[in-house]
């Protein structure tokens, strides 16, 4: 570069700096307000599935049909701890099926047949009346329908069940096309924590 | 590079650390009003409670990848076209990029999206972003501010592809190029507008991306529609969401004016000849001058130049 | 056979012969006064519904009963409260390992059964207090399985212990001992015969008959001792969410009913068909 500072070069200079320090200060500004990732959860207490209150309405699919991931990255969890582990749990069974020798409900509620017992504990063989069982929800079937948390909700069950965003799948929109659809405003942003 | 990018190491690392100590996403509680599930010692019989499984969020270590890879490629990027001047050697940059930026991180966080996450954490004090968006951000700007668009050469995933599909390329007359030109900077004050109205940030930019569902391999009718059109008139209009929609072109635009560097043609060791002119699909040659801030980095000019690539400096 | 709805006591609200937030046990003594456990209060109504007296216990109160020589036993968490009929505190039984959630409370030979839902079990004992045998906790293979965590039972009078075991969709008989004897009922979705939902009936009172009732589709019914369905109480009168709605019966057959929802006691009365 030759050494004479033309005009144009110094104001070219000079707006290049003003312009690097005004990106430095914005950026600074915005990294110390940063305090980590704001993700995208359903809340329970709202979600129209899991709400107390809410009789005799039919399960609500939002979640699985307007998530933009094309399998959804809302599923259902089942906690465990709050779980009954109840012999005819609504939310595996179909209770309002035929009813087999075994005294067991003959359909299972899932469409996706995402639901999986076992016996735990001192488990009988013969009596499936006598026994706890775990309910396990496999991930990569569940897309989020909402049948079974709906079932499971209190009064008819424990409500251990509740729609969850899985944030494996969850690509965080901005906007989540399911918290513009849903009708009780249950998508919520929350902070993502430490543990 | 810049202060920026020191900073956003620093930053990075520091955010590293806090991250070590297993990030959990937080779970909203679900107040039931007894808890009378019974618990592992009345079940017996050596039964533990499972754990509720916590699918964690993309770790910090590929976020910050992201950004590396961002700085890499426009790195790349200029190297390719400034230093070695290879068309070719773009062309799989661009490739790369689609596969990476595209199809592997399904076109987010994108730098032209988060103009709206940065608008609004600038203004509304509720709201903050991560770091790694931040980054996003501003280092394709800074590179901008330096080199040019290198950020538009082959790095940007919805620029990639549309350059992938020009196969004809039509000239716009240089009027119509200009005027159309202006609705970048229309779309840039709508979708400020939108994010910032106090009802709650409406995101246009996210919401009207056209490409972003053929890299989800899913979306509404509609867009898809809308992002096939893009990419039929891209097979002869070159990159026509760059050149007269991409808000954050026009921003890069702005900044290109006071980059030193970028592709120039000589003077003095130009032949006149005009291939470059002809060659350039995005009017970014005129009168025999280049006009960087409309450049979007395709190296097409240096591959229709006759004279030995050695000869024709840069400036 | 048919009942029909002769009357609601109670009712939500902050009245006097109301309830505050809950109304978790009732029992009926042989003059027809019905006792109500609502929050930490005892409220006393006479046969024709007024209210008589109410008087505060010491912790929210679970479940009531009264004995044959007037004594009001109100369960508490992890202790009973003898009250005279005129609410004078008269003893208390604390017992933190035998006691937790005491929900029901019955009388059998002069000993007194406490059901214990913290431990899933019955508790025996005698008219001094003194602990004397489990019932229910060791039946094969889990116990009385109540995921909505009440335990409630009901005494007949050849002193057979009718106990709901919600998870089996059963009322099970024990000898005082503890001895298993056999159940009645069993699960179907549709059927009004069975019990339907995850875990009913959830309470019981036994008499002449054996009288219970379930949620979700909450409804009051009627068995006989083997086990047929004599008739459906009532079932559209009950608030929709109601859950472990307590039961008890008079002499004259009269069915109350406590509304977990609208924290009313309704009484129907058998009609003559």
């Amino acid at each position: 570069m030759s050494g004479d500072f033309s005009r144009r070069d110094l104001l070219h200079k000079a707006a290049r700096g003003t312009v690097l320090a005004t990106m430095a200060g914005g950026a600074g500004f915005l990294v110390k307000k940063a305090n980590g990732q704001v993700v995208w959860q359903v809340d329970a207490a709202r979600c129209l599935n899991s709400r107390l209150g809410e009789v005799g309405v039919a399960a609500c699919n939002l979640c699985t049909t307007e998530c933009v991931v094309s399998l959804s990255a809302v599923r259902a969890v089942n906690e465990h701890s709050r779980c009954g582990r109840c012999n005819i749990c609504p939310a595996y069974f179909n209770i309002t099926s035929a009813v087999d020798q075994r005294g067991l409900p003959s359909e299972k509620l899932c469409p996706r047949d995402a639901i999986t017992r076992k016996p735990i504990g001192k488990a009988d063989p013969e009596d499936p009346a006598n026994n706890f069982y775990e309910y396990v929800i496999d991930e990569e079937k569940c897309d989020g329908c909402g049948k079974c948390v709906m079932q499971c909700k209190e009064p008819l069950g424990l409500g251990s069940i509740a729609l969850k965003i899985r944030y494996n799948r969850c690509v965080d929109c901005n906007r989540c096309a399911i918290s513009k659809a849903c009708p009780k405003d249950a998508l919520v942003r929350v902070k993502r924590m430490f543990a | 590079m810049s202060a920026n990018t020191a900073r956003t190491s620093a930053c990075a690392t520091w955010l590293f650390l806090l991250v070590t100590a297993a990030g959990l996403a937080q779970s909203i509680p679900y107040q039931r009003p007894v808890d009378t599930a019974p618990q592992e010692k009345s079940i017996g019989g050596g039964y533990r409670t499972p754990a509720v499984q916590k699918p964690l969020p993309r770790s910090s270590w590929l976020q910050l990848l992201d950004v590396g890879v961002l700085a890499a490629a426009m790195g790349i990027s200029s190297w390719l076209v400034l230093k070695r001047r290879s068309r070719k050697a773009l062309v799989a940059l661009a490739i790369g990029s689609v596969a990476y930026f595209g199809f592997y991180r399904e076109g987010c966080v994108c730098p032209i999206g988060s103009i709206q996450n940065v608008a609004l954490a600038l203004t509304d004090p509720r709201y903050s972003i991560p770091m790694v968006v931040t980054a996003t951000f501003f280092l394709p700007l800074v590179m901008a501010v330096f080199v040019g668009r290198a950020f538009c050469g082959g790095v940007c995933a919805l620029g990639a592809i549309q350059e992938l599909v020009l196969l004809k390329p039509v000239k716009v007359p240089p009027r119509l190029d200009r005027a159309l030109g202006l609705l970048k900077y229309a779309y840039l004050g709508l979708a400020l507008f939108f994010v910032l109205k106090p009802a709650g940030g409406d995101f246009l930019i996210c919401r009207f991306d056209p490409f972003v569902d053929f890299f989800r391999r899913t979306g509404p009718p509609h867009m898809l529609l809308i992002g096939g059109a893009f990419l039929l008139a891209g097979m002869f209009i070159g990159r026509p969401y760059c050149r007269y929609l991409c808000p954050y072109g026009g921003l890069l635009a702005w900044c290109t004016r006071l980059a030193r560097r970028g592709v120039t043609i000589t003077p003095n060791k130009e032949l006149d000849c005009g291939l470059c002119v002809d060659a350039c699909p995005y009017g970014a040659i005129e009168k025999m001058r280049a006009v960087r801030r409309n450049c979007l980095y395709c190296a097409r000019c240096y591959a229709a130049c006759p004279r030995d690539r050695k000869l024709v400096q840069l400036s | 056979m048919e009942y029909r709805q002769v009357a609601a006591i109670g009712g939500k609200g902050a009245g006097p012969g109301q309830f505050g937030a809950s109304l978790r046990g009732i029992a009926v003594d042989a003059a027809g006064n019905v006792y109500a456990a609502n929050d930490s209060q005892i409220t006393l109504f006479d046969a024709g519904g007024r209210l008589r007296r109410r008087w505060s216990t010491s912790q929210p109160v679970h479940s009531v009963a009264v004995a044959g020589d007037g004594a009001v036993y109100t369960g508490q968490i992890h202790q009973i409260e003898i009250f005279d009929s005129a609410g004078t505190l008269i003893r208390t039984w604390r017992d933190d390992a035998l006691l937790g959630r005491v929900t029901a409370i019955g009388f059998v030979d002069g000993d007194v059964l406490a059901g214990d839902a913290t431990g899933r079990a019955i508790r025996r004992f005698d008219s001094s207090g003194k602990f004397r045998n489990n019932i229910g906790r060791d039946n094969p293979l889990n116990g009385l399985l109540i995921p909505n965590g009440v335990v409630d039972f009901g005494v007949d009078a050849h002193g057979i212990v009718h106990a709901a075991n919600p998870g089996k969709h059963r009322v099970e008989r024990y000898t005082p001992g503890g001895e298993l004897l056999g159940h009645i009922g069993h699960f179907h979705g549709t059927d009004p015969a069975g019990f339907g939902g995850c875990c009913n009936p959830t309470n019981v009172a036994v008499r002449d008959r054996i009288y219970c009732t379930e949620k979700a589709g909450p409804r009051a019914k009627v068995y006989s001792f083997n086990g047929e369905l004599e008739a459906v109480v009532a079932s559209d009168v009950f608030g929709a969410n109601c859950k472990n709605m307590s039961i008890a019966v008079d002499e004259h057959g009269r069915v109350y009913v406590a509304d977990t929802v609208k924290l009313a006691i309704f009484v129907f009365e058998p009609v003559a068909i």
